[in-house]
This record gives structure tokens, sequence and C-alpha cells, in this order.
């Protein structure tokens, strides 16, 4: 009887997982653009480039961390084991998930400040030097 | 048992791996033109040589980590062994994408410390 919970608890787990992950990458790297365009001074391939490539990091960090977490260690007996093991990890991993979506809006804004800072450090020597 | 494991999971890491790499393939060439923008030929040459080489790397580490499995009984077992081995490759491939954003970023910062852009 008792495999039939962990096999159930892995059913749940693995659709939930992947069904949130892709939904928090399409709401941030939605909305990650305007930023990209800001940082990149309005490069629009180099911005949607950029946008890409961290869209497929976070996809590989975060479904790899998840597949990674999966095995659960003990025997469930109960649909009551099987509820609390289960939230604790699905908890587990929506908290890790919330952290690594505001390290990346750490990093645009990070990105934006020091595009906007180098921007006027520039513009106001490049008057300074007439030859280069 | 493991034999159906196996296969499953070359199936699963392959497809990843390949996808992920037309991903970056596509997506790196334009900071590969960015960073030497004079020599179109040049860039074709090293992003082909770089895709190569992470095919390589890729499918070679996915298929040693094979002989690391354990002998599989259930259909459970099955499942568990399967998600955290491509777990594990999936989550290496993407600390490995995390360091190469890095090394672009540097790269660029240094040329630009040398070449600053004009305004």
């Amino acid at each position: 009887m008792h495999p039939a919970f962990n096999f159930s608890a892995y059913l749940i787990y693995l659709p939930v997982v992947v069904v949130v992950t892709w939904l928090v990458a399409w709401i941030l790297f939605k909305n990650s653009k305007v930023f990209m365009i800001d940082i990149f001074h309005g490069k629009q391939d180099l911005a949607l480039a950029t946008n890409k490539l961290f869209e497929t990091g976070f996809y590989l960090l975060n479904i790899g961390f998840a597949f990674w977490i999966m095995k659960i260690g003990v025997e469930l007996s109960s649909p009551r084991e099987l509820m609390e093991v289960l939230s604790s990890k699905l908890g587990g991993f929506f908290i890790y998930l919330g952290i690594m979506l505001f390290l990346n809006l750490y990093l645009f804004f990070r990105g934006r400040r020091i595009s906007k800072s180098r921007q006027t450090n520039i513009n106001p020597t490049a008057g300074l030097h007439p030859l280069s | 048992m493991n034999i159906l494991a196996y296969l499953i999971y070359f199936a699963i890491t392959y497809l990843i791996t390949v996808h992920v790499g037309l991903r970056f393939y596509r997506n790196g060439k334009v900071f590969i033109h960015g960073l030497i923008p004079q020599d179109t030929a040049l860039c074709e040459a090293i992003n082909n040589i770089l895709l190569t080489g992470y095919y390589l790397v890729n499918i070679g580490y996915a298929t040693v980590m094979i002989s690391f499995w354990k002998t599989i009984h259930n259909i459970t077992e099955l499942i568990t062994e399967i998600t955290a081995s491509s777990g594990l490759i999936i989550l290496t491939l993407g600390l490995l994408h995390c360091f190469n954003m890095s090394a672009i970023y540097y790269i660029s910062r240094k040329k630009q410390l040398l070449h600053p852009i004009k305004p």
C-alpha cells in the first residue's frame, strides 16, 4: 500500500512545480523587457537576446532544483502524511522561487542603475576630449 | 527496469540539451557580434565551435552519470531516479549558463574600459 502514496505525491508534485515555474517565468520576463531596453539604451536586439538568455537560465536553475529535491525519503502511509510532506516540499520550493525572483529583480535594477550612471559619466568627458 | 529508465532519461536530457543549445546559439550571436564587430565570418565560426563544445560537454556528462545509478525495482524508484538525475543535469546546465553570462559581462566591461562607447 505505502508505495502508492509516494507515487501519487510525485505525480502531484511534478506538474505543480513545472506549471508554477512556467507561470513565474512568464510574468517576470514579460515585464523585464522594459528593464532590458533601458539597460541597453534602446538596442532592441541585444536587449531581447539578453532577456531570452536570462529566461533560459531561470528555467534551468529552477526546474533543475525542483527535480533534484523531489525524492521523498520516508515512506508515506496515510493521506495526512502525504499532504504534510508534500506541502512542506512545495512550500520550500515556492520560497526558493520567490528568492530567485527577487534576485533577478535586483539584477535588473542594478544593471539599470549602472548603465544610467555610465551614461552620465561618459557624456561630460566626451566634450573634454574632442580628439578621442 | 534500468534499461527503461535509461531510455527515458536519455530522451529527456537529450531533448533539453539540444533545445537549450539552440536557444543559446541564436541569442548568443548578438553578443559575439558585439565583441568582434569587424568580422562576421569569425563570429559564425566561434559560435559554431562553442555550440559543438557545449553539446559534447553536456551529452558526455549526462552519459557518464549513467554509471552511478542504483538498481531500480519498481515504478516509484524509476520516477525518483530519473527526476533526480535529470534535475542535477539541468541544474549544472543552469550554473554553467550563469557562469558564461558573467564571463560575457566581464569581457564586455573590460572592453568598454579600454574603448569607451561614444555617446
